[in-house]
């Protein structure tokens, strides 16, 4: 604590806690996006695609306002959809209608076509619809709202239907080469490469990307890891492709350093070699942990769509006390690992599928430093109380994670949130009544 | 088969919701999708209002079973939690269907019945109505339902004037209710209610109140101020349309002509002055060689071409308002007159400001309306009145100062420690003085190119245009100009 870091508010932490933490029975609110923003997010984000929306002026209006934003400066385009087309059973013309104007225009090469809500409850028939238009392909995905239940399953099921229909499995295997799947940020691919190089391997592509060649391309890969637990069906579809799949990430020191060992294992490669790699890996990571530079103090993590799983590991291993940790994915056989591992390391609650009110209750019921709320409602909650919040997706989508050099690099972010601990204090003293 | 392209124009639970969450003293359980909750309660409203969340907002979270079952488990569960965590003490219950709940049927006036007589259900017709209908039925179902049956009847206060005004989701309301509120004032008003944006559903019956109501927009609110029955105007765009509305209102009020004379002319010397003062200044002298394209609310795009086209003697090439007129283009035509060619400067939405995107197009873009994230909470954007006529002009008149200084010649710094030559530029000196040939196909491309650049930065950017074609052919160690090297210069300038 030498370079002004203020202390932490528990210098002493008791846990496990007094009263331990259970979720409340009144659970009104859960938190994700509508799954179908973040499967258009994907689609619009493809070079050539022409998304095509089968649904209601209102779900339009939502998806593509956020979509115009967040996703891409793609023109969106959907036949009209209302009760006369839902109910007299016009809806399969109206989407053939809307696929054939995609078609024809000469900048498009590739149609997704997204059935939502109402057109799902109504009947689209994919028999009915065409594997292809003017040559260019058209794929239909599912993504009612109502039964896809986060938006982290709407990326696994683009990816597997992405996958299903595109990845290049007629070409033969590309040896020691890791597929990685995971929406991460651009440089944690190059990173991670960087260091697979030093194993005899490399990164073949990272899904979801921009393009389907990369799709076709990860095909050829000889194993995969996810990098966020939740890519269950995507996994599924490569496995039965006879691509080797490595469970965890490379986060922190020690899962950095188990994560290089399993990608060895995968790709078969040299196992002195891998060792020394992990290890030096390992102590690169250790030699900054070794401060505990973020000792003292008790984060809240409320994460969104998986990767706060690997970020609350190295938040434990800098010595943060996490006892909550909140996520929209479900419990899974990828999420086990971590979950074991931060739950023998003080972690006392982890809710998966969770509610805005789980959150609120876990935000009073310890006394945090910092709050990641993977939404702005929690956000805004835990403003409302003066303790510093930031929003999971803005502040820490945008850095490195993995490896040393992510952990650095995000460790020290937190360290500049702790530091401007009292400007939200000052605020809640003007604005409270 | 219709077909669109980038929606503007919302459905009918929207407009409702964003009408009933102005309430404090309301909740509402939208029976929709978790999908519908995250658009409308908590993304889009952040970024059309600047909300982190709507607190008195609720969905019922329709699952798959639900579809199939019905939604009024769904319901009944979330009215249980509600009651039981306090959240419905005090407060009006509203449930609201949307385009799902109505694609299956559920209509749940009679369990609300059996819950809570005092809850009410609306039926938004979202299937087959937009945003605007939406409002518009919205309100005229509150006053029916909780305004109406309590409402005094006794006369109204004299004076007293009533804003059926903005709900959530209405671009830059806070600066136009603002200017308004001033006008009301100034023509010898006194401001009653603002409904829905500043009450609450508990104020309702109060609506009868006014001597007059004054409808903030042409797109919905005047089914309610017809059934109030009371003399009601619209506001203002413009400077005649707003001295008009003025006169008008005052004679509503029996305010004495001379105390609007009044006003009038010291909003002449105060509020408009800086206008005049750009009138009498060269600024003015542009607005003819400038065009300009609308695409905004119903009443934002009447109002622009009245303002901009009657009064600043600016071209409305087109324009196209939310809801849209017969004969205004949909954004399938507006994508492709975009294409073809984008005026000066386009009032529009994100949309627009996509397809300019589309086409590298360098004209300027100024926010007008919805669908669009951004922050307009504070007062001093308004559109309206005579401030709004102020602020527009201001606008405009920045934006072609932005364009002249953005097509002037500028020397790029090249960070690196290479030296700069002697004399000036990077090549032989002399050689780059020479007049170069140009092909007759070629000149005639440069003409066109330049036309679509608008009359205040033609000068520089010809000259621009025309040194790097030039600079194109020698680096190849070519004699002349053509088509295909002006062409390439023109792509990398984009």
């Amino acid at each position: 604590m030498t370079d002004g870091l203020p202390q932490g508010s528990n210098d002493l932490i008791q846990y496990p806690s007094q009263t331990p933490f259970t979720s409340p029975t009144c659970r009104l609110h859960p938190q994700t996006t509508c799954p179908a923003f973040v499967a258009l997010r994907m689609l619009s984000r493809l070079e050539g695609a022409q998304p095509v929306l089968v649904t209601d002026a209102g779900c339009f209006y939502g998806l593509s306002f956020i979509n115009h934003f967040y996703g891409a400066r793609k023109s969106i385009l959907a036949p009209a959809v209302g009760t006369a087309e839902l109910s007299s059973g016009k809806l399969q013309e109206a989407a053939l209608a809307a696929i054939e104007e995609a078609a024809r225009d000469p900048n498009v090469s590739l149609i997704p076509v997204l059935s939502l809500c109402v057109s799902e409850t109504a009947g689209l028939v994919e028999e009915l619809l065409p594997r292809e238009s003017h040559g260019k392909p058209v794929v239909l995905i599912r993504m009612p709202s109502y039964a896809v239940h986060a938006h982290p399953d709407a990326k696994d099921i683009v990816t597997a239907v992405l996958l299903r229909r595109f990845a290049d499995t007629a070409s033969p295997t590309e040896e020691k080469t890791l597929v990685l799947l995971g929406e991460v940020f651009a440089a944690d691919p190059l990173m991670i490469d960087g260091v697979l190089r030093k194993m005899g391997a490399r990164v073949l592509v990272t899904l979801p990307g921009r393009r389907i060649d990369e799709v076709r391309l990860a095909g050829r890969g000889a194993a995969v890891a996810a990098l966020h637990p939740f890519y269950r069906e995507s996994l599924t579809v490569l496995r039965e492709r006879g691509v080797a799949v490595v469970g965890g990430a490379p986060s922190g020191a020690e899962g950095t350093a188990a994560w290089l060992h399993a990608v060895g294992m995968a790709l078969e490669l040299d196992e002195q070699l891998v060792e020394q790699v992990a290890r030096e890996e390992e102590e690169k990571a250790l030699r900054f942990l070794d401060a505990q530079p973020l000792k003292g103090f008790t984060v809240l993590v409320s994460g969104y769509d998986g990767n706060e799983m690997p970020y609350t590991r190295l938040l434990v291993e800098s010595g943060a006390y996490v006892p909550y940790l909140s996520t929209s994915i479900a419990q899974s056989a990828l999420t086990a690992a971590d979950e074991a591992w931060l739950r023998a390391r003080g972690t006392e609650a982890v809710v998966y599928r969770k509610t805005f009110e789980d959150d609120q209750k876990a935000l009073l019921h310890w006394k945090f430093d910092l709050a990641f709320s993977g939404t702005t409602m929690l956000a805004s909650y835990a403003k409302h109380h003066g303790i510093p919040a930031v929003y999971f997706t803005n502040i820490l989508s945008v850095r490195p994670l993995f490896l040393s050099g992510g952990m650095i690099a995000s460790i020290s972010t937190v360290r500049e949130l702790l530091n401007r601990r009292h400007i939200y204090r000052q605020m809640l003293d003007f604005f409270k009544e | 088969m219709r077909l669109i392209r980038d929606i503007s124009d919302s459905s009918a639970f929207w407009g409702a919701a964003w009408v009933f969450s102005c309430f404090p003293d309301v909740h509402t359980i939208c029976d929709m999708p978790i999908g519908c909750f995250a658009m409308l309660g908590i993304g889009v409203t952040d970024y059309t209002d600047a909300l982190p969340y709507l607190p008195n907002f609720t969905p019922t979270v329709i699952r798959e079973e639900d579809v199939i079952n019905g939604t009024e488990q769904a319901v009944r569960r979330m009215f249980n939690h509600l009651r039981d965590t306090g959240k419905l003490e005090n407060k009006s219950l509203i449930v609201l269907s949307s385009a799902e709940s109505e694609l299956i049927g559920a209509d749940h006036s009679n369990l609300l019945r059996t819950l809570d007589p005092q809850a009410r259900f609306f039926w938004s017709q979202s299937l087959e109505h937009d945003e605007w209908t939406g409002r518009d039925r919205a309100l005229l179902f509150l006053w029916r339902e909780y305004g109406k049956p309590y409402a005094p009847s006794a006369a109204p206060v004299p004076r007293r004037v009533n804003v059926i005004g903005p709900t959530l989701g209405c671009f830059n309301a806070p600066s136009d209710l603002h200017e308004l509120k001033r006008l009301i004032a100034g023509a010898g008003g006194e401001v009653g209610l603002v409904y829905p944006y500043e009450t609450t559903i508990a104020s309702t019956p109060r609506l009868l109140e006014a001597s007059v109501n004054v409808v903030m927009y042409r797109e919905f609110g005047e089914s309610l101020a017809r059934e109030l029955g009371r003399p009601y105007l619209f506001a203002p765009f413009g400077i005649r349309a707003t001295t008009q509305f003025l006169y008008d209102l005052g004679e509503l009020l029996d305010t004495p002509r001379e105390q609007v004379e009044t006003f009038v002319e010291t909003e002449k010397r105060t509020t408009l002055q800086p206008l005049w003062d750009m009138w009498l200044g060269p600024q003015s002298d542009w607005f003819s060689t400038v065009n300009c394209c609308i695409v905004a609310g119903r009443s934002y795009a009447d109002g622009l071409r009245d303002f901009l086209q009657g009064e600043l003697g600016i071209e409305v090439v087109w324009a196209s308002g939310q809801p849209r007129a017969e004969g205004e283009p949909d954004n399938i035509a507006i994508r492709k007159l975009i294409h073809e060619r984008v005026p000066t400067m386009v009032f529009a939405t994100i949309n627009e400001q996509i397809y300019m995107a589309e086409v590298n197009s360098r004209s300027h873009f100024i926010p007008s309306g919805f669908p669009m994230p951004i922050v307009r909470r504070a007062l001093g954007t308004p559109f309206l009145g005579y401030s709004g006529a102020v602020y527009i002009t201001q606008e405009i008149v920045n934006r072609l100062y932005e364009m002249v200084v953005d097509f002037l010649p500028v020397d790029t710094v090249i960070r690196d420690d290479t030296p700069a030559v002697a004399g000036g530029g990077a090549g032989p000196v002399e050689e780059d003085e020479r007049t170069m040939l140009w092909t007759d196909e070629a000149t005639e491309k440069l003409n066109r190119a330049v036309e679509q650049i608008p009359f205040l930065g033609r000068v520089s950017a010809i000259r621009t245009m025309r040194k790097a074609a030039e600079h194109a052919a020698r680096a190849r160690g070519v004699k002349e100009v053509t088509v295909e090297i002006l062409d390439e210069t023109l792509l990398r300038r984009e």
